[in-house]
């Protein structure tokens, strides 16, 4: 089974819950945005007034030692005897682009997270696999019509004589129910592809036959041309073209 | 009705000045007849000599009878090592109790007799001896002075007892919450270096400390050019500089071996340090920045800057019309029981903060609106409040000179940080050159996007963690 991208940021989201750094020296990579401290110090001294008791307790704060943090300090400011302000202004500067980096970085995996946990909503891949087919054109003779299954529905693919092409381009438009030129129906005149539903109520209509040399639904008699429009008959409209291209002279993709 | 009110006032009024002098209606009726630039213009000179070991002497005539006379010296915890941290503070506890000349008794009993008060101070880069006196009295206070900084007996038995006295001093310290929560800012401030001691020293200090330290203490420190006789009150100059020929001639200028102690630079660290303690019923809290140093320029503007924060404690009457607006938010929300705007300045660096004391449920809300004072004061601060500041800040300067003392120890404390002493003339008018652009500019470069020190003392489960408070050190929409 194919590894989804967000189980793998999932695991990641966890692992990093899961390693919680102790130290001020905090580096967390991943999804959030990381910054990498070192000035942080912090020393937890306990206030007692326990004046005479032996061993354990303090007798004044000026007893109290600042651990020596030399381990964590920037290079620059390990040494004492120099003026932490002269560095400052690189620090800052070191300190800034790392975090703008990774904020980059971090807004970008988020990004790309959310696409991906998103676009686990659109079909699946075997669905969109069905939504192209390509069609070889050498396989079908002329003057036959050959269906194909595209989308659930019957795809006609009809290699069109020269004659039933004149015939077609020459009807006048004004007297179809639904007025279209034959030209706008098809890319190459040769080749008519529509889709074999009947715009009336859904039947598929038979092929090479009809009174108009296209095709006839034998459900209610409605009668299509060699360019897949109504002429007679209770259908509407003509039947739909879907869209399609030519990959070469040989293939065309629908879809 | 109110108009006829107000006809008959402006009647009134135009009668009167018609008739009367103008002077009595006038606002300056009560006024002094000299002016403030006068009198600061008219402020007696602060006379300058050095003697030949290098010595200086400084003193202001101010007609007083009484003088405050006192020797300040370079000398602090920050010239202290980790060893002999507290050095100073315990020598300041032997130097009143007999010198070669004086043993204890009779020191005390020579100074009781002149109705003298004798005391001393210890800082973290000065130290100082003086004695307030009648003006009469000058020359003896000269002398025991210099017997106690030159010929200090440093008897062990009485070493010994002021040890306990040290520990017991510490202790006490304790309590005093306000001194524990800024010596903890110093320490993580200036962590690792000698600045981040305190002037106390730690207590294994106080019990191992032996005479042969604080006498190498006093011969590394105590050397004529690092000195100030200053004095102030009823003293004429020449009579002091002789006095200072023949008592302090004889102090060394020359170091063992030829090695002069030179303060090297301190570290400033970013970082906090926390000392919780729910049983306290306050917490005390300090952030700080680092500031500037005492010669720099931009000490006039940062001054100004924390004048206009300000401070603020329960006993202000006024009720929330407090002109600082942190003052003013603290009534408002009751976010604190007191607060004050500080900056100390050294001679090569300082340190800048606000101190607030709370309760430990408004912690938060004080230290965002802390910080927000801050950030106002780096992008918006107002012409109006620049000027509240200057001159909060002019009338705070003078007011403090209000006595022999007062003006003997700014003269001291000037004359070791600058060479000379600033007259309130100078101040004035550096004061006066300061611009809301100026206090920006100035602001900006120590407080913005800088990592703050912070110490916190008592219940402070409420403070912000470090990262927030340092992300509140710069706006986001600037």
């Amino acid at each position: 089974m194919a590894a989804f991208p967000q189980i793998w940021t999932l695991y990641l989201l966890g692992l990093f819950l899961s390693i919680r750094p102790r130290y001020c020296l905090k580096a967390s990579l991943f999804l959030l945005r990381a910054e990498l401290y070192s000035t942080c110090s912090s020393s937890h001294g306990f206030h007692s007034s326990a004046i005479r008791a032996p061993g354990g307790t303090r007798l004044a704060h000026t007893d109290l030692k600042i651990p020596d943090f030399t381990e964590y300090r920037r290079p620059e400011v390990i040494n004492p005897n120099k003026y932490s302000k002269e560095s400052g202004d690189e620090r800052r500067a070191f300190s800034y682009l790392i975090t703008g980096a990774v904020s980059v970085l971090g807004l970008y995996t988020a990004k790309t997270a959310v696409v991906q946990w998103v676009s686990s909503m659109n079909p699946a891949a075997n669905v969109l696999a069905l939504s192209k087919i390509e069609v070889k054109l050498s396989s079908i003779p002329e003057g036959k019509n050959m269906t194909f299954k595209w989308r659930g529905k019957p795809l006609f693919v009809r290699h069109r004589t020269e004659k039933e092409i004149a015939i077609e381009e020459s009807v006048s438009i004004a007297e179809l129910r639904d007025p279209q030129h034959d030209k706008d129906r098809v890319i190459q005149s040769k080749w008519l592809v529509v889709i074999g539903v009947c715009t009336h109520l859904g039947c598929v209509p038979i092929a090479n036959s009809g009174e108009y040399g296209g095709y006839y639904c034998p459900c209610h008699g409605s009668h299509y041309d060699a360019s897949g429009r109504i002429r007679k008959g209770p259908a509407p409209s003509n039947l739909e073209v879907p869209d399609y291209e030519f990959l070469d002279d040989d293939t065309i993709s629908v879809g | 009705m109110a108009s006829s009110v107000c006809r008959f006032g402006s009647a009134v009024g135009r009668v009167l000045t018609k008739t009367r002098s103008p002077i009595l209606l006038s606002l300056r009726r009560g006024q002094a007849s000299v002016s403030y630039a006068q009198s600061l213009a008219a402020a007696p000179e602060t006379r300058l000599t050095a003697l030949d070991n290098g010595l200086r002497v400084a003193s202001e005539e101010t007609g007083h009878a009484t003088c405050t006379v006192g020797l300040w010296i370079s000398a602090g915890s920050r010239y202290e090592s980790e060893k002999n941290n507290g050095a100073g503070f315990f020598l300041e506890h032997m130097a009143f109790k007999g010198t070669k000349k004086y043993p204890q008794t009779a020191l005390e009993q020579q100074v009781e007799s002149m109705g003298a008060h004798l005391s001393a101070y210890t800082s973290r880069e000065h130290t100082a001896y003086y004695m307030k006196a009648l003006a009469k009295d000058l020359p003896k206070a000269v002398e025991l002075l210099s017997e106690v900084v030159q010929g200090c007996s440093l008897n062990e038995a009485e070493i010994e007892q002021q040890r306990s006295v040290v520990l017991r001093e510490l202790e006490e310290l304790d309590s005093n919450l306000q001194e524990v929560c800024l010596n903890m800012l110093y320490a993580t401030a200036f962590q690792g270096t000698p600045m981040g001691h305190s002037v106390f020293g730690p207590s294994s200090n106080a019990r191992n400390l032996t005479r042969q330290d604080l006498v190498n203490y006093i011969n590394s420190h105590y050397k004529a050019p690092r000195m100030v006789l200053a004095a102030a009150g009823g003293v004429k100059h020449e009579e002091l500089v002789g006095l200072a020929r023949s008592h302090l001639s004889g102090v060394s200028f020359e170091y063992e071996g030829d090695a002069v102690p030179v303060l090297s630079p301190c570290r400033f660290t970013g970082s906090q340090i926390l000392m919780r303690d729910d049983d306290l019923p306050l917490a005390h809290v300090a952030i700080a920045v680092e500031g500037a140093s005492a010669a720099s320029p931009d000490v006039v503007p940062l001054m100004v800057a924390n004048s206009i924060i300000g401070s603020y404690d329960l006993t202000y009457g006024g009720g929330k019309h407090l002109s600082s607006h942190l003052a003013h938010l603290a009534v408002e929300n009751n976010l604190c029981h007191s607060f004050q705007a500080f900056h100390s300045f050294y001679s090569d660096t300082g340190l800048m903060g606000i101190y607030f004391v709370t309760d430990k449920h408004h912690i938060e809300d004080m230290m965002h609106w802390s910080q927000d004072a801050w950030m106002k004061l780096c992008t918006i601060v107002t012409e109006s409040d620049v000027a509240r500041g200057k001159n909060a800040l002019k009338a705070s300067l003078v007011g403090q000179l209000n006595g022999t003392t007062p003006i003997c120890d700014d003269i001291g404390r000037h004359i070791l940080n600058y060479g000379r002493r600033i007259p309130l003339e100078e101040w004035d008018a550096r004061i006066d050159a300061v611009t809301p652009r100026m206090v920006r500019d100035v602001c900006t470069k120590y407080i913005y996007d800088k990592c703050p020190a912070v110490a916190a003392l008592g219940p402070i489960e409420q403070l912000p963690e470090y990262n927030r408070m340092r992300s509140a050190m710069y706006w986001l929409s600037f």
